[in-house]
């Protein structure tokens, strides 16, 4: 049992009877229509489990992919070495290398064309002119000079085939 | 018993997607609701609000709802009770702005609300809402809405002898209180007055 003060007991059934007496204003009664009214869907929802589960799975394969760059990134980093260049490419001269190299050097057969301005020719076409060998040097920055003409006759030597030829610098 | 079918029909129909049943569970126990809400909030706008809240969260989930727990007033009760003791907790991060002798008193009840009208009862509604929370909640579910021990310990979430001794101390206090307003006479409880202080 617990007891109550006699004067409380009568202040409380006022009290009481006076919040019976309070009913819903309209307003209230037409928020509530207008909730009814309104479909499930309408209602604003919070982001639920699912959808918080969804970001978090979003994150989740996103670092993946980002930490799958970085070793992909790495890999190949590593795997571009001059070594490995050269032992993946034995077509190349040994001495030669794309990288840290400084600069590459051409040697272009050219003749005189009928305007008097030399042109490159294929080394294997029947000479009509006099030929010449244009020492081309292209650096590692992407400049390109030339670094010689020499008559064909005075430069090439026996039993080194014509045509491009790549040089180390 | 008939009602209690019903209600536990009108949740089933709710959680199917007729929402047409959230207004019968507003036509019956709405106004309890209310009377609740009203007895533990300062402002009858904030009462309101909150009753309007607890049907938002009915609408939003009524499969939460369990027949064997407990009836749907009694849930609905619950749901309430959590959306107040929610609301009270955001009041309290409010500050006012102007903290001299000038500030408004924010608890003041708004003269336009009149929930109670006479002076005795606004006294018992002052004395009332400077109880602790806990303990105004349960004066309103047993000795307002003269709900039985066993529906508040289930709305309540506690043992039925944790209610009875909550409302004990609850109307020590309040008696107290009133007291000190002057709408009890006390002078002949010297008993009540020293558990009271205790």
């Amino acid at each position: 049992m617990n007891p109550i003060h006699p004067q409380v007991a009568a202040l409380l059934a006022r009290y009481r009877q006076e919040l019976r007496d309070n009913l819903p204003s309209d307003s209230l009664d037409a928020r509530i229509n207008r909730l009814v009214a309104g479909s499930q869907k309408n209602l604003t929802r919070r982001p639920g489990p699912r959808r918080r589960y969804g970001w978090a799975a979003a994150a989740g394969i996103g670092g993946i992919a980002i930490a799958a760059g970085i070793l992909i990134g790495m890999r190949i980093e590593r795997g571009v070495t001059p070594a490995n260049l050269q032992r993946q490419s034995p077509a190349l001269p040994a001495d030669f290398s794309l990288w840290p190299a400084d600069s590459v050097a051409l040697q272009i057969p050219a003749e005189y064309s009928p305007q008097g301005t030399l042109v490159a020719v294929d080394p294997r076409a029947q000479s009509t002119g006099k030929r010449y060998w244009i020492d081309v040097v292209v650096s590692n920055d992407g400049t390109v000079r030339i670094e010689r003409i020499v008559p064909a006759a005075n430069k090439r030597k026996e039993g080194v085939p014509d045509g491009i030829t790549l040089q180390a610098p | 018993m008939k009602k209690i079918c019903d209600d536990t029909e009108c949740m089933a129909r709710l959680a199917d997607g007729d929402t047409g049943a959230l207004r019968n569970l507003y036509e019956r126990h709405g106004r309890a609701l209310l009377r609740l809400s009203l007895a533990m909030c300062r402002s009858r706008q904030a009462a309101e609000d909150l009753v309007h809240d607890t049907f938002v969260a009915l609408l939003r989930g009524p499969h939460l709802f369990d027949p064997a727990q407990g009836t749907a007033f009694a849930y609905l009760c619950g749901v309430l009770r959590h959306r107040i003791s929610r609301h009270f907790r955001q009041q309290k991060r409010w500050v006012a702005l102007d903290s001299g002798e000038n500030a408004v008193v924010d608890h003041e009840p708004c003269p336009t609300d009149e929930i109670a009208r006479n002076e005795t009862s606004a006294a018992v509604r002052q004395a009332m809402l400077e109880l602790p929370l806990q303990h105004r909640e349960v004066i309103a579910f047993c000795d307002l809405e003269e709900l039985s021990y066993q529906d508040v310990a289930a709305i309540l979430d506690c043992p039925i002898g944790t209610v009875r001794s909550r409302l004990h101390r609850a109307r020590a206090l309040l008696t107290l209180r009133l007291a000190s307003l002057e709408a009890v006479d006390l002078a002949n409880e010297p008993s009540l007055v020293h558990q009271g202080s205790t």
